[in-house]
Parts: structure tokens; sequence; C-alpha cells
């Protein structure tokens, strides 16, 4: 079928699903990014068990996929009574895995920041949460914005695992034009067209808030 | 526990294992013949080079893949979804590989490069006695990264339908209903798996240190 | 850094090859049925989760009214029913599985449409089938007009006939697809879906194994079915004695065989031979 015809037609649906995808990569990318520092949190407050804690946490999440999360809370939950729809569950489970992934890269940046400042924080009368909020989590995070912007490529990249969950979103979409119409290369070519530019608008993004930040 | 249910999610960790395996292997060989590409003369070979990178590393494995089973049959070639995973596996593990390889090459220091180059040594050896040892201990690490996401990344086969331990949990799931004990045990061999290279990884790091590998010491 | 141009230059030359070669090579080929009686060995594509067509038993056999018949075909090609190769796919990976050539023929509760026949040639139907509504019983679902309302959901499969009748029978509902049919199961099982549309055996087989959470609603949706073996277009030898075999099993002289296959999944004779020809 010609190319430019198929685009024609089945263009707007591609956006809704383009939009599904959008979305729910943001709302993720938030989520794990909240729940990272959570985590760095613990790991730093908690003493040496909460540190542990988050250790074995992270490596049950580095070495496990993502697709099992996803099947777990998605079938599993509404059998113990927390019938969750598609969406929230696909996220909660990229949110637990990319949260695992964050922590460990503010875990990296936390090094960078000079002692110094923890006993000068202390010197002025900070309490230690206003210490992490004020002083050590803005320079975290700065320092992070190159491997933030890696890992959110990577979860963008898994919301197409959510098509296995039902959600209707570019992979998805790409499967039911191509039942529909049977046209699998056009079908494909447009969604991985489409990731290419997602991904390639994350990257620029990244690099401009990068080099805005690194200005201050 | 289903009866029979470790016994077959132990096979599909195997042949999980084994997709991993050959995907390692196959994607080490393209991702050498890629870095080569990568250091080429020819600026329109570099380019070729960095857009298989970025096609490879901008799109999910799971459309990849959906990609190459679903409109391969238009080549004519008899993919199943075995050969369909594999190569996609393939291609993206080279990718991946050739981008470690890359950076291992560009992390060499000048003086090195230098010091080899005054010593005279013909582009072989070269390669052979400087070059690889220095880059193979810079990128040990990334490269046991990316066999442990390669392990992680053949679940996603399991949608094209290569029988392996994703697709073998589901499918118990789908006739017994345990799903938290089936998808537990699942998670438990990947674990085991993953865990299991990145530590193998690590000793086989401090075991080439303190062989003196490359010029270093432990 | 790459220009913008020269980037894009590449991958639009790199997707017009693929595209290019989307257009597939034509020319005269030998036919399937020369390829398998010379392998000695028939392939066979198949879904793995509609029972009681296809799908695994407890120890993890593939078994199944489906496969049986998959086994009769091989017993007429090579006289023994052992010479099969079944791939197991999801619904979407049946053509992929015909058109490249990996699979012989395929079977697996496959449901002969018009739409469908575009991409595949069907022989005449093996068995009658038509199209079950699976509903859970705690969610009070009572005829399909009971379904068509926005708090209920249906469970799909992943072809445009189940997104048809859904427009069709109950355009309110809220719809879920699935690429296999035991993942539909298991989302009406876990809560996620009300009820799912699958062929009427599965639906009775499933509802028979779940007798306090599910029924099957009374009716078919639409009317009543043909599934057949399917297989790659074009190839008249091939089709021509893959419905010759059918015919036989059905109306001729394999219809002994036939029966003791149908008996023995559905507990009862299959329709007569002949209508003249009672039972």
């Amino acid at each position: 079928m010609n190319f430019g015809r198929w685009v024609a037609i089945y263009g707007p649906t591609y956006l809704t699903a383009l939009g599904w995808t959008a979305v729910t990569a943001v709302g993720a990318a938030c989520g794990a990014l909240i729940w990272g520092c959570a985590l760095l949190l613990i790991r730093l407050s908690a003493g040496r068990w909460g540190a542990r804690g988050v250790d074995a946490y992270v490596q049950l999440f580095r070495n496990t996929p993502v697709l099992l999360p996803i099947y777990l809370i998605y079938f599993a939950f509404p059998m113990i009574g927390l019938p969750w729809p598609a969406v929230v569950c696909g996220g909660l489970a990229l949110i637990l895995q990319n949260g695992a992934y964050i922590s460990e890269i503010l875990r990296g940046s936390v090094n960078a920041i000079d002692r110094v400042q923890f006993d000068a924080a202390r010197s002025i009368g900070l309490a230690p949460w206003s210490t992490f909020r004020k002083v050590v989590l803005p320079q975290v995070l700065v320092y992070s914005i190159p491997a933030l912007g890696n890992q959110t490529v990577l979860l963008l990249k898994d919301t197409s695992l959510l098509s296995a969950i039902s959600i209707t979103e570019l992979t998805m979409q790409a499967k039911l034009l191509t039942e529909q119409t049977g046209a699998a290369y056009e079908a494909f070519i447009v969604v991985a067209l489409l990731y290419l530019l997602l991904v390639s608008g994350t990257e620029v993004l990244f690099r401009v808030t990068h080099r805005a930040v690194r200005w201050r | 526990m289903p009866p029979g249910s470790l016994a077959l999610l132990a096979q599909g960790a195997a042949v999980s294992l084994l997709l991993a395996a050959v995907a390692i292997v196959g994607g080490t060989l393209l991702a050498v013949l890629l870095a080569a590409l990568a250091f080429s003369r020819f600026a329109v070979v570099r380019a070729a080079y960095r857009v298989y990178v970025y096609v490879v590393r901008g799109t999910p494995l799971l459309v990849l893949a959906l990609l190459v089973f679903y409109a391969m049959p238009a080549l004519d070639l008899r993919t199943g979804p075995y050969i369909a995973g594999t190569l996609v596996l393939i291609v993206y593990t080279g990718a991946l590989l050739a981008e470690v390889f890359r950076g291992g090459v560009l992390a060499i220091p000048r003086p090195q490069w230098e010091s080899a180059r005054s010593l005279g040594l013909p582009p072989v050896p070269l390669f052979r006695k400087i070059v690889a040892p220095l880059v193979t201990r810079y990128t040990l690490p990334p490269y046991v990264n990316v066999c442990v996401m390669t392990v992680k990344a053949s679940s996603v086969l399991s949608i094209i339908s290569v029988w392996e331990l994703t697709l073998a949990a589901r499918e118990i799931i789908e006739r017994t209903f345990a799903v938290f004990t089936i998808l537990g045990l699942a998670a438990a061999f990947y674990f085991v798996m993953c865990f299991g290279i990145d530590r193998l990884g690590r000793l086989f790091e401090r075991h080439l240190a303190l062989k003196g590998f490359a010029g270093e010491r432990a | 850094m790459l220009t913008l141009r020269s980037r894009h230059v590449v991958t639009a030359a790199f997707v017009a090859i693929l595209l290019a070669a989307g257009s597939p090579a034509g020319g005269q080929e030998k036919s399937r049925m020369d390829v398998v009686l010379d392998r000695g060995k028939l392939i066979v594509v198949t879904l793995t989760t509609v029972p009681p067509f296809a799908f695994n038993d407890d120890k993890g056999q593939l078994v199944g009214f489906d496969i049986d018949i998959a086994r009769l075909v091989a017993t007429a090609l090579f006289k023994d029913p052992n010479k099969v190769e079944f791939v197991s796919v999801s619904a979407e990976g049946r053509w992929p599985a015909i058109e490249s050539g990996r699979a012989d023929m395929g079977v697996g509760g496959t449901t002969t449409y018009p739409d469908r026949a575009i991409r595949v040639a069907f022989t005449r139907p093996f068995i009658d089938s038509g199209i079950s509504v699976l509903v859970s019983k705690k969610s009070g679902i009572k005829s399909v007009k009971d379904l068509d309302q926005d708090k209920y959901t249906i469970a799909n499969l992943n072809n445009p006939q189940m997104a048809d009748r859904a427009k069709r029978f109950f355009p309110k509902t809220k719809i879920l697809t699935f690429d296999t049919p035991s993942a539909q199961f298991l989302a009406v099982k876990s809560g996620r879906a009300n009820a799912l549309q699958i062929d009427t055996p599965s639906a009775e087989y499933w509802a028979a194994q779940n007798k306090d959470e599910m029924e099957v609603l009374s009716g078919l949706l639409g009317a009543s079915q043909n599934n057949g073996i399917f297989l790659k277009p074009g190839d008249f030898k091939w089709w021509l004695w893959l419905d010759t075999a059918v015919a036989e099993m059905r109306t001729g002289s394999w219809y002994p065989q036939y029966s003791e296959i149908y008996q023995k999944w559905f507990g009862k004779n299959p329709p007569p031979q002949k209508f003249y020809l009672q039972q």
C-alpha cells in the first residue's frame, strides 16, 4: 500500500496512541523520579538497615525483567482486591522498576557532593530533612541530568511493553492495525519512526535543561 | 505450586539463557565489526554506523521484534518466531556492545596510543597486544551489564511467542491462575541468572586485574 | 556531530530500502505439497490455548481436536501421526507463519472469514463453530443486551472480526484486546474483564471447568461459522489435496477416524456423513 496514503488514512489513529505513550511515559517518569528520591532519602537516613533494604530492592529490580511486575500488578492484584485500571498498573510497574535505577544514579551523584557542605549545613542549624531538601537534592539532581535523561529514554521504550496489558499505546496500535489491514510494514515502520521522534525529543529536552541549569 | 511447573520454568530459563548466549556471541562479533566501522576513514561509513545505533537504540526492542516477525514474510524469509527473535536480539545486543567497545577505545589515554605508535608496530599486532587488552579491561563492566540486559530483553520475545521463561510462566498462569507463585518463581530464576552473570563478571574482572592484564597490578 | 542533513538522508535511504523490499518476489515455486512429501514431516502452526481445539494438558503436552485432525492429515501423508511439528503462535502470528513459509498449514480454532481469506486460503470447514460470549457470574450479565453497557468490559482476541462484532453487538462495552485466548480467559478470571468472546466449544469448555464462576450466554454472536485448515494462497495443488482430505474426513472414507476424534473431544457423534444417513 502506498506509504503516503497509509499515513494519511491512519495518522489520527496513531496520534491517539502517541498521546497514550507520551502520557504514560511522562507520568511514570515523574513518579519514578519521586520514588527514586524517596529511595535515596531512605538510604541516606535510615542507617545500615535502610541502606541494605534499598540495596536489596535495587538488586531485585535490576535483575528481573519489567514484564514480570507488569503482569503481576495487572493480573494478580485484582485477585487480592485491587483492580486498578490498566494504566495505573503499567505505570506502577514502570515506576517501581525505574525508581530503582534512578536511586542508583542519584546515589552516584551524592558522592560528588563535597563533605564540607554537610558540616556547613549542620553548623547553620539545618535539620536533616531541610539539608536533604535544600542542599543535597538540588545538587544531586543537577549532576544527574544526563544520566536521568538516559533512563527516561529507557522508560519511554519500556512503555511499549504496556501493549501486553491491552493499553492502546503506539505498539498496541500497530498490532491492531496490522491485523485490520495486513499491512505490517507500514504499521510498524510508522510506529518505529514515531518512537525515534519521541526519543530524540526527550534527548533534546534533557540536553537543553542540562545546559540551562548549568548556567546558574 | 502446580505440579510440573518448576520443571517447565527451569526449561524456560534454560531457553532464555541459550537465547541470551547466542545473542551475546553474535552480538559481540557484530559489535567488533561495527566498532571497526565507527572508526573508519570514510565519513559515510561512520555515518552509517551512527544511524544504525540511533535506530536500534531509539526503537523499543518489542517494536523491532514485531517488525522483523510480522514484516519478514514479505522478504520471503522463513522466519519462525525463534529465528526472528534471535536475529533481533543479535542486532540489539550488537548495537549496545558496539557503543561499549567504541567507548572503550576512546577511553584509551592518548599517551598509550603515542607510545604504541612509537614502538613501530604494524596494525594487527598493535590491535592484539595493545588495543584489545586495554579495551577489554575498560569495557568489561559495561559488557557484563549488557549481558544482563540481554537476558532481561529475552523476556520481551515472549510477546512474539518465543517459548522462554516469561512465556512458560504466562502459560502456566493462564492454565492454573497461581499468578503470585509462578511469577515469583520466574523472577527468582531471572534473578539467579542475572545476578550470577554479574558476579561472574566481577570475579573475572578481579582475576584479570590480578594477572596484571594490560599493565595493571592489583 | 553529524549534520542534520546527512543523518536524515542515510535514515531515509535505510527506510526506503526496507520499503522496497516489501514487494514480494513472484515466480513459479514447487507446490508446498511436494515440499512436505520430500521433507517427510508436516509443520503446522496453531494457537495453543483454545481448548478443546488446541491446548496444553496438565503434562504440558499439546493436545486437542485440531491437533488430532492435524495428526490425521499427517497419517494420510506419511502413515504416521507423529510426523508433525507444531509451531505455537499468538493470534496475529498465525498469518506471518504461513506467509513466510515457516509452516505448511495452520489450525487452532481458526474461523473462515472472507476478509481473512485475502491473506490465507481456507479448506472447507472441518468443524462447525460459532462465537459465544462467556461471562463471569459475578457480573450479573444474563444476555448480550445486558452486556452492552458502559460499566462492563469484554476481553477480545486481536483480530478485526472480534472488533467488528463488538461494535455491532455491544458498542458501549469497554474493550480489552489480548493476543491469546488464554490471556482473555485470565482477564475474566482475574476480574479484569466481565466477559469474553470466543468459539463456542472453547467457551463451553471453560464454563464447564469453572462452573461456579462462569457461564456461557445462550445464542451465538452472529451466524454459525466454519473452522477450516488455512494455508498459503495460490498453491492449488496443496489446497486441493488438503480440501480433499477434509472432505473425506467429514463425508467420505475417513469418516470413522474423524468420528473417533470428534467423540473423544466432544463426547458425541459428529454430524452425519450424508444427510440421508442417520447415525
